[in-house]
């Protein structure tokens, strides 16, 4: 093949050729919604007001950050969520003695530290005398998302663990079970709702089924304030196994049959083994496998939304769907804005902490 | 093979026999008749075998209801962002894994910078934008979005640059142009990471819920996962139990039959799609 009678385009010319497909979409349909997003959340921007009349949104400055976070009042005490503030300290006392007992390394130990921190920190803050939240029900539903993500998160990681650490062998066997296990993760959200919407109902369910076979009354999973965040976070948990299986199974085949061999020297088999020898070389993927899935489940959205439409009483209200309802069904577009600002700057933080995770090596 | 294997096999089997049962349980009461389900669900072993047995919530399904039509929306909003996202992934990730030019490094961070942001965060402005050049309730309004994801620039960045550089530089020394090298050189090679590309991005496209939620207001323009999700709501009164159930197993069929068939690559697609974007 030769040049023939065209003149060939010279390298520079061919890249930005090649680069413009690509460079045309993620301006138009990333980067700008993503500053587009920003200049909402200064607004006073009402969806079906502005749909009609494009000027009738205002410039109100951070008013939107305000409304939705801070209230008349605010004082901070340390005794002003003892569940949540009690949760950071251990976090805190934790992740010293772990760092000096020699099983945390010191990256881990400085975000559990930080996040800790958070906890002792942030929940401090309430309404003093007379004062009140301008949007009681923000940092309720952030809490809810917490909830979720503080009871998915142990769940999926602790099972997807000890499955892998079992099923680690590439024997027939073992294929066909992880299969079984990986086939939930290819549903779509609304078909886990669905299954799992009428697996939990107390009339038609499985689980009522065979509770009244056994005698037993069954529960309202759905609709008792106790269980539904329960039931969103099992329907999840049997969701999203899958991948972290297959992280953890892949950080296994990492570690040298030689240790195991050595190991089993010093007679530490099984349980023993699995804890001084496959738990410390396998911190680097569990960190990744503990951050992934806090950025996947803070967005949590469907399970939420079509399971127990964020009840009873705001108990599984989520921040995405918070946003959701706030933007398209009270319209209100420049506080719906600067909670998803808020979400991005949270995602953002983690997005780093597993830039940084994924870079060590 | 010792005794502790097949005893490790056997207490496995358990927890992975209740793992498929929710999905048995679906594929179960789609096979019984509605009557009896409004009746109770607890037929055969707890409902957990079809008996009574029927297929005509999928006779049903196929003659009348909307699932058909949102079926085939959906296989064409998936094979659109398919074949997009493949058109501008493996153009900008060849560039910029193996071409030099001004500003590379500058363009590179600035792509994968966008890896950061998480549709939630975006899905606001972009409801406004379409509105505005009033493209909502159509197919582009779907598949657009996702084309800007520099996930799949990210993946066939790193599968362009493990590539030998002596394959393209003999081409270069014959005189052959860089698109020339591009289409009947490296895509040819990049066929497995094209693969896992294209599944993760149907698998994604078959089975998004909040973008199609906010954008197809109309039914017309349902994706089977959205339309799924507006049944679902009121299943009791209107379908039965067992036509909900069926057009459950209707969604998921084919991501369910794409990840038997190929699941070496959904598995690695699922995987870098979980770790990186």
């Amino acid at each position: 093949m030769s040049a023939g009678g065209k003149k060939q385009l010279s390298q520079t010319q061919a890249a930005w050729l090649l680069l413009t497909p690509f460079l045309l979409t993620y301006a138009l349909f990333l980067v700008y919604p993503f500053l587009r997003g920003f200049w909402i959340s200064l607004h006073d921007w009402n969806l079906l007001a502005v749909a009609f009349n494009p000027d009738a949104k205002e410039y109100v400055g951070l008013r939107n950050y305000e409304r939705v976070m801070w209230g008349r009042n605010i004082a901070w005490g340390l005794f002003a969520a003892p569940l949540w503030q009690g949760t950071g300290l251990v976090g805190l006392v934790l992740s010293v003695a772990l760092v000096l007992a020699g099983r945390l390394s010191r990256f881990n130990a400085i975000a559990l530290g930080v996040i800790s921190a958070l906890l002792v920190l942030l929940p401090g803050f309430h309404p003093g005398e007379e004062g009140r939240w301008y949007d009681r029900r923000f940092w309720p539903t952030v809490g809810n998302t917490l909830v979720f993500v503080g009871l998915a998160v142990p769940g999926v990681t602790l099972s997807a663990l000890v499955l892998a650490a079992a099923m680690n062998r590439e024997t027939r066997a073992m294929g066909i079970l992880r299969t079984l296990f990986f086939l939930s993760q290819v549903l779509s959200v609304t078909v886990v709702t669905l299954i799992w919407q009428i697996m939990f109902s107390p009339r038609q369910g499985l689980i009522a089924n065979i509770t009244e076979t056994f005698g037993g009354t069954p529960i309202n999973w759905l609709t008792d304030e106790q269980f539904a965040m329960a039931a969103i976070v099992i329907a999840t948990i049997w969701w999203s196994l899958g991948i972290a299986m297959i992280l953890f199974l892949a950080g296994l085949q990492d570690i040298s049959k030689d240790i195991y061999e050595a190991a089993a020297l010093d007679n530490a088999k099984g349980v023993k083994a699995f804890w001084y020898v496959t738990l410390p070389n396998l911190q680097r993927t569990i960190t990744l496998v503990v951050v992934l899935q806090i950025i996947l489940h803070f967005q949590v959205f469907g399970q939420s939304h079509l399971m127990t439409q964020g009840g009873p009483n705001d108990t599984t209200q989520v921040l995405v769907r918070y946003i959701y309802q706030t933007g398209f069904r009270d319209s209100e577009l420049g506080r719906a804005s600067a909670m998803a600002v808020f979400l991005f700057l949270i995602m953002g933080c983690f997005s780093i902490i597993q830039f940084i995770v994924g870079r060590e090596k | 093979m010792n005794r502790g294997y097949y005893w490790l096999i056997l207490g496995l089997s358990m927890p992975a026999f209740l793992w498929l049962v929710p999905t048995i349980w679906m594929v179960s009461l789609s096979f019984q008749p509605n009557e009896v389900l409004a009746r109770t669900t607890s037929t055969t072993f707890f409902g957990l075998v079809p008996l009574p047995f029927t297929a005509e919530n999928y006779a049903a399904l196929v003659s009348f209801g909307q699932t058909p039509w949102w079926f085939l929306n959906s296989v064409i909003v998936a094979v659109g962002m398919t074949l997009g996202v493949l058109a501008v992934s493996t153009t900008a990730g060849y560039v910029l894994a193996r071409m030099d030019f001004p500003f590379k490094r500058t363009i590179t961070v600035i792509c994968l910078v966008g890896l950061m942001v998480p549709e939630q965060a975006v899905f606001i402005p972009l409801y406004t934008m379409f509105a505005d050049f009033g493209w909502h309730n159509s197919y582009h309004a779907l598949i657009l979005p996702r084309m800007a994801v520099p996930i799949g620039v990210f993946l066939m960045m790193q599968f362009f640059r493990a590539i030998p550089k002596d394959i393209e530089e003999a081409a270069r020394l014959d005189g052959v142009g860089w698109l020339k090298i591009f289409w009947y050189v490296m895509l040819p090679l990049a066929r497995p990471a094209m693969m896992t590309l294209a599944i993760l991005t149907f698998l994604y496209a078959w089975n998004d819920y909040l973008w199609p939620l906010v954008s197809a207001q109309q039914r017309e323009y349902f994706t089977i996962t959205l339309g799924l999700a507006s049944i679902q709501s009121n299943f009791a009164q209107s379908e039965g139990l067992g036509r909900v159930m069926a057009s459950g197993v209707i969604a998921s069929l084919p991501v369910v039959i794409l990840f038997l068939i190929f699941q070496r690559y959904v598995v690695q697609a699922m995987t870098v799609g979980g770790s990186k974007g």
